[in-house]
């Protein structure tokens, strides 16, 4: 028999170190796993509560800038509630890192448009450090994931125009404030826009697509990586695709049920992909030529 | 490898009893309903040899309906991989055609090892069918009645005695220690087993060409009111699913025994039922019936064969006996060739 089987299924401890309240029902988790693990933008981990469940999270944090793995999770069901009931200090489970992540040497020196839709943001996050950190020429070697600061590889080229377009429902609702500013400071271009405005709000209002007139980036040489509820995601594809940008340099995360991670379950099966390891990043082109969204 | 003997039919039952000493026996036996299963040997001479396909298929012992996969305590996580040694006795060559998919699908880049560590310690004894039931339609895709690879032992009953073809090391291994009960086969050994083969071909009822359908069904024509009308007719048993060989959708779930311990398990679910897709926030992408069982089709007809170059179905017939709606395999693929969805 072999003895070099991997425990796939078997999940590594994590501790919780640090918990931040981001919003009512969004809290991050900076969580420590006993073995350090590479890993890169748009991948995901499943997330484990010893007799609670598991659930796939994305990893918003960047490896090489962030001490901890980092999970923005809200807080929709069984297992998300669960997760946000841990105090600091508890264990987890956690298995991965899994799935494609972003794959971003093609953006080198191109414009490059995010768009997050709420919890969205999570997945572009781990991007959006990862691209501001990392001056480019971008290599296409980024996409074994983001190199330290000291990297040759972040040694001086030209950037394209950076621009994000982030809608949340209320203004309680927008993650990451502290650091849309240090986007901000960084030479990003940001509309910040809310379904519900409340009084104070002086901002932007309504769905992001309605904001799409508003870009600074060239479309027609335009890399988007756009994340969000599926509604938003299908809208934004479009409308982009309408506008003029390739099909293949519109980039989502699909979200699928998913049960192990790993393309075994068939819960994240669609149009012959598993969303999984296939995926979870599929470009607009892709998504239409595999038929992605069931038949 | 490929390596042939012939065994006197009164040397089997000495044989197995000896291996049954080193391993767990499972053969086809008399359930309690009167039906033909496979489970564990206790009398020898109760196996049941000349019997129809088995339900459920095989890929019980494999990927079983429920397992438990690792306990969790404050201790820690304790891993229940099972790795006992099992001869599998009796089993179809449609079967052995399909666990070798189940193979390629549980190995890959992420290897399963709750799979792999049954199948490695499992031997398999396939007996060509020298009597197809009239279910079976595997004579159109060359995953039997008989085959020439892919087994790790395959029997072809002769008669008075068996033509024993060893395809694997893992078959070898049963083998080598009891070389005495096995003498080397004649010419006329092979004859006799051709014509079983061509007698077994002769005997089928169903005819049924799966590339037809594929091909149908990347043509375009096949429009959605066709599987509009096979969705009406499912059930949403998930039988199936459940019978099929070559499924392997399972969920995952915790179970508690105190407030501190308990168990991850697996358990077989199926594509089929409503809440396979559901999301958090009521985001539920197969909801429709119609996507449901047109993906089941899609996966057996198109992905697979994109995925592995073979067909996501051995036509074992199971199925067909199976389902309620008699939306099976074999009839769909039939209506889709004559380009209608009546009865
Ligand atoms: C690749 C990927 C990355 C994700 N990243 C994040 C993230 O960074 N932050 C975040 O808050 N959420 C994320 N999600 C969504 C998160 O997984 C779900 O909100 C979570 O599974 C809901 O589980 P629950 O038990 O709380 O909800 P319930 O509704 O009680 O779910 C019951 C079961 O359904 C399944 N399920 C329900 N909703 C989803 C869903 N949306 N996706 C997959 N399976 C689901 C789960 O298996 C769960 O056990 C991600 C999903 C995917 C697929
Ligand atoms: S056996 Fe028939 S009725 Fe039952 S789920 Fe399968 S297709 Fe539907
Ligand atoms: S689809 Fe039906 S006939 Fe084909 S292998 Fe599965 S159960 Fe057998
Ligand atoms: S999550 Fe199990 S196959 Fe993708």
């Amino acid at each position: 028999m072999r003895t070099d089987l991997k425990e796939i299924y078997l999940p590594l401890k994590a501790r919780v170190v640090e918990i931040v309240d981001m919003t009512a029902d969004v809290k991050l988790f900076r969580v420590m796993p006993e073995d350090a693990f590479n890993y890169k933008p748009g991948q995901f981990i499943m997330v484990s509560l010893w007799g609670v469940g598991e659930v796939p999270i994305s990893i918003t944090s960047t490896y090489g800038i962030h001490e901890y793995v980092e999970l923005c999770i809200k807080r929709v069901g069984h297992v998300t509630s669960a997760i946000h009931c841990l105090k600091s200090g508890d264990i987890i489970g956690i298995r991965g890192p899994f799935g494609n992540g972003f794959t971003i040497g093609k953006t080198k020196g191109k414009d490059i448009l995010f768009i997050a839709g709420g919890i969205g943001i999570a997945p572009l996050r781990s991007l959006i450090n990862g691209v501001l950190q990392t001056t480019p020429p971008f290599n296409s070697s980024l996409d074994k994931g983001i190199p330290p600061l000291n990297s040759p590889l972040n040694k001086g080229g030209r950037r394209g125009v950076l621009q994000l377009i982030y809608g949340s429902r209320n203004p309680s609702d927008v993650l990451f404030n502290d650091e849309l500013n240090t986007w901000q400071k960084k030479g990003m271009h940001i509309i910040l826009t809310v379904d519900k405005k409340d009084t104070a709000w002086k901002g932007n209002t309504g769905i992001v697509t309605k904001h799409l007139n508003k870009l600074r980036v060239t479309v027609k040489n335009a890399h988007a990586f756009v994340c969000g509820p599926h509604v938003m995601i299908d809208a934004v594809m479009r409308d982009l695709s309408s506008m003029g940008m390739h099909e293949d340099n519109i980039i989502t995360t699909l979200e699928a049920h998913m049960k192990c991670g790993i393309g075994k379950c068939g819960h994240c099966y669609a149009g012959g992909k598993y969303i999984c390891t296939d995926g979870p990043v599929f470009s607009y082109g892709e998504i239409k030529r595999y038929n992605l969204k069931w038949p | 490898m490929k390596k042939d003997m012939i065994l006197e039919k009164s040397n089997l039952s000495y044989w197995l009893r000896q291996l049954r000493k080193e391993m767990l026996l499972i053969g086809p036996m008399h359930g309690e309903n009167g039906d033909i299963v496979l489970k564990t040997v206790e009398n020898i001479h109760e196996i049941v040899l000349d019997c129809p396909a088995l339900i459920p298929s095989p890929k019980e012992f494999l990927f079983p309906q429920k397992e438990e996969m690792f306990g969790f305590s404050t201790e820690g996580t304790k891993n229940y991989r099972n790795s006992k040694r099992r001869l599998i006795f009796g089993v179809r060559s449609c079967d052995v055609s399909a666990i070798g998919l189940l193979d390629r699908f549980y190995g890959g880049k992420f290897i399963d090892d709750y799979y792999t560590a049954r199948r490695e310690n499992t031997v398999f004894i396939s007996v060509g069918c020298n009597k197809p039931d009239p279910t079976c339609f595997c004579n159109g895709l060359g995953t039997g009645p008989f085959l020439s690879s892919g087994f790790d032992i395959q029997f072809s009953d002769l008669g008075d005695r068996y033509l024993v073809e060893i395809g694997s090391e893992h078959g070898l291994s049963i083998v080598k220690k009891f070389s005495h009960l096995f003498s080397k086969p004649q010419k006329s050994d092979y004859d006799d087993q051709y014509e079983a083969i061509l007698s077994s071909h002769a005997m089928f009822e169903k005819r049924i060409n799966l590339e037809n359908a594929r091909q149908k069904i990347l043509s375009g024509s096949v429009e959605d009111s066709f599987w509009a009308g096979v969705a009406e007719r499912c059930f949403e048993c998930g039988g199936c699913v459940y019978e099929c060989p070559l499924c392997t959708c399972f969920n995952v779930i915790d179970r508690k025994y105190s407030a501190i311990e308990g168990v991850r398990l697996r358990n077989w679910d199926t594509c089929m039922f409503r809440g396979f897709t559901k999301m958090a926030v009521n985001v539920w992408p197969a909801e429709k019936k119609i996507m449901r069982t047109k993906r089941w089709y899609f996966h057996k007809l198109l992905y697979y064969p994109e995925q592995f170059g073979r067909f996501g179905c051995v036509g074992c017939g199971r199925c067909t006996i199976t389902c309620p709606g008699r939306i099976d395999m074999a009839t769909i693929a039939y209506r889709l060739k004559v380009g209608n969805n009546e009865d």
